[in-house]
């Protein structure tokens, strides 16, 4: 009896100590696989690959049971490991667990607390997550190169000074860079989405119709556009002229058409100038040699009596002046645009300059013409003489020029701070107000002297704005300010060091 | 009529039977219910946006298995079902935690039919320890631990200490809330909200706030 209840008492014993085993060991795999299901969320969560690498490594150091532990990952090409993550304090003997053998290789390595073993079910949950982590790694490794690349191609879209723009298959912008925006003047954000003929207004800008836009060209599958000349319309609604290349990018239903343009235009109004000096200067050079070529024709062939040759003589020196002037400026422009200039600076004063002024004059015609207004007590001024000569001859010539016989033009000079402001008036024809920003520019010149047939070649104002401007100097054209028909030019020049500072004080 | 009975059963009777545990587990549904915006809002900040939303299932499937459930079902064979069902149907990882809690704290019981109200402080420790173990989580993880931990510690303290399991269980809860709000300024260290390291600061661990509403609701409401 008594061995009956005792066999029944440690039968009953087995089973609650089975009943507790299998308990227990319910718990662990309940364990583990929560540890597993917490793995993969961590896993699946992406991000960088240093956020990434930093949480998975510290869920797997927690989940092995470790002090530490260290994250490496093959670089693509498969030579070096680089350490993405670090958790605790690495001491020696540390237990490396290969994730991955192929390229890119990850190997963690999990150190176990001092004195205390690693957890085993945790080891495991890690050895069998090892396929995901190798694949979440190379993933966010993949993600940040391209990233980087996204960003590098961007700055180099971004940075470009011509404009890009990228159309959808419905023709709507894709994407429209600063160059591009500043250029059509309009937000970059929000030509997005809108259609490019309206961005872009090439129809409006009298470019081409919508069927024949270049964009849908490509992107109906044609060539690309290696070079094409268009206008579009720029920031104030104005047509641009613009010239560049299209290309539709990636086949299939998602077609994508590029466009990157220029705008040409101060090429097109610079080619302009150059036809225009060329047939300004070979006209210039072709009159005086007819007139050279008829005279000396004329005195080889005819007997004239003397006082006839003498005239026809003095129109072939004439002639041969003009020609000579013509080819002095043609010579001071190229090296004005060549070299930097060589100024030969000494202290100097308004009247020497106005002396050698009218010596000059004297050689030519009208000196009676220019009256000095000026104070006496002028301060020195610290110029180039011979430089400074040739811009007061050349402005001053130009206003005898241009006004009518007869009329004075008045020399004036006055001191604004460190300055000498010298001014020119005349009464001639003036400059129209569009050209007078334009005409010391070379080989301009304004409409009104070009209709006047009065000759020149548009480079004097140059060479003198070029020579103000290297004393430091500038110089305007523009109405005489007491409101009569005219022109004032005016420039400034330095005044020397001394004269600068007592005019400071006064 | 349930919540007046039970809340006697907390504050005066010395027993815990199947009929109490019953009616704690719908007050269980009815707070999560009530407060499952809120839960959502802040697990959005540190998680995936889900929590509120996911304890109003798993209490609502909670209450399905209560009608399944033979009527003499023991306290711990309730708490143990329940366990289980939160386990699967509660997405996320509160599912699994808060599932180990039941069903740990419900192994802790065995099959009595009834247990002494003095038996909760070692209800409520078994869950902490279980959930602790599952979570790889300690005090300062910034998890539902935080609160649940604190509020073991109270129980099993007041009642060593001879208070009523009123009092005790009182104290406990306010021990539970001290723990849930110094969640605000730590950084996580389990769970996706790992991933937002210093970001974290600022905000309350959700599944510390939703145990404490837990803890509120079986004490009585």
């Amino acid at each position: 009896m008594d061995d009956d209840r005792e066999a029944l008492t440690a039968r009953v014993e087995a089973l609650e100590r089975e009943r507790r085993r299998s308990f227990v060991e319910a718990q662990r795999e309940a364990d583990a696989l929560f540890a597993q299901y917490q793995l993969s969320q961590l896993i699946a969560s992406g991000g960088s690959l240093a956020d990434l690498g930093a949480a998975v490594l510290s869920e797997l150091v927690r989940v092995a049971g470790a002090a530490a532990g260290a994250l490496w990952l093959g670089d693509p090409g498969g030579d070096r490991l680089d350490r993405v993550a670090d958790v605790g304090m690495a001491t020696s003997g540390g237990h490396h667990l290969i994730l991955s053998d192929d390229p890119p290789q990850t190997v963690l390595v999990v150190w176990p607390p001092d004195g205390g073993a690693l957890d085993e079910d945790g080891l495991r949950v890690a050895q069998l997550a090892r396929h995901e982590l190798a694949v979440a790694f190379a993933g966010a490794r993949l993600r940040e190169a391209l990233e980087q690349e996204r960003q590098e191609l961007g700055a180099i879209v971004e940075g470009a000074t011509d404009l890009i723009v990228q159309v959808d298959a419905e023709g709507s912008v894709v994407r429209l860079n600063r160059a591009g925006g500043r250029l059509l003047g309009i937000d970059t954000g929000l030509a997005v989405g809108r259609s490019c003929a309206d961005v872009l207004g090439c129809e409006v800008a009298g470019a081409h119709r919508v069927e024949a836009c270049p964009l849908a060209e490509v992107r109906a599958g044609g060539d690309p556009i290696a070079y094409r000349e268009t206008v579009v319309r720029g920031a104030g609604g104005q047509p641009v002229q613009v010239a560049g290349s299209y290309a539709a990018s990636a086949g299939g239903e998602s077609v994508r058409a590029t466009a990157i343009l220029r705008d040409i235009s101060a090429v097109r109004a610079l080619e302009e100038l150059r036809e225009g000096f060329v047939a300004t200067v070979s006209h210039e050079l072709r009159t005086p040699l007819a007139l050279i070529r008829g005279y000396a024709e004329t005195l080889l062939n005819l007997e004239l009596a003397p006082d006839q040759q003498r005239v026809y003589l003095e129109r072939i020196d004439e002639a041969t002046r003009r020609l000579t002037s013509l080819v002095d400026e043609v010579l001071d422009v190229t090296h004005l645009q060549a070299d930097p200039l060589i100024l030969e600076r000494s202290n100097t004063t308004f009247d020497t300059l106005v002396a050698r002024l009218r010596g000059d004059l004297v050689l030519g015609s009208g000196a009676e013409r220019l009256r000095v207004q000026a104070p006496v007590d002028l301060p020195p001024v610290n110029v180039d003489v011979a430089r400074v000569g040739q811009i007061l001859a050349n402005l001053v010539g130009n206003a005898l020029k241009y006004a009518p016989d007869g009329s004075d033009v008045v020399l004036g000079a006055a001191v604004d701070a460190d300055w000498l402001v010298v001014t020119i008036d005349d009464e001639g024809v003036g400059i129209p107000e569009d050209d007078q920003a334009l005409v010391t520019e070379p080989f301009h010149r304004a409409w009104n002297v070009r209709e006047s047939r009065i000759p020149g070649t548009g480079l004097g104002l140059f060479i003198c704005r070029r020579l103000v401007e290297a004393h430091g100097g500038r110089l305007s054209l523009g109405d005489r300010p007491d409101g009569r028909p005219g022109t004032r030019a005016n420039f400034t020049l330095p005044l020397a060091p001394a004269a600068a500072g007592v005019a400071a004080r006064a | 009529m349930t919540h007046a009975a039970t809340t006697r059963v907390a504050r005066s009777i010395d027993v815990i039977d199947a009929e109490a545990v019953r009616a704690a587990l719908e007050r269980c549904r009815r707070v999560v219910e009530r407060h499952a915006a809120y839960l959502t809002r802040l697990d959005a900040v540190l998680g995936d946006g889900d929590h509120g939303d996911n304890l109003v299932i798993g209490f609502r499937a909670v209450d399905e298995l209560l009608a399944e459930l033979p009527a003499d079902a023991s306290p711990g064979e309730v708490l143990r079902a329940v366990g289980h069902r939160l386990v699967a149907t509660v997405g996320g990882a509160s599912g699994p935690l808060y599932g180990t809690a039941f069903l740990e704290a419900g192994a802790r019981i065995g099959d009595a039919p009834a247990v002494q109200v003095n038996e909760l402080a070692a209800m409520v420790q078994a869950a902490a320890d279980g959930l602790a173990r599952r979570g790889r989580c300690a005090v300062g993880d910034k998890t539902i631990l935080d609160t649940l931990s604190p509020a073991a510690y109270g129980l099993d303290a007041g009642i060593a200490a001879g208070d009523p399991a009123a009092t005790a269980y009182g104290a406990a809860v306010r021990m539970a809330a001290r723990g849930m709000r110094s969640t605000r300024p730590l950084v996580a260290r389990r769970g996706l909200a790992m991933r937002l390291g210093d970001r974290a600061r600022g905000h309350l661990d959700p599944g510390a706030v939703s145990c404490l509403l837990l803890l509120r609701a079986i004490g009585g409401g």
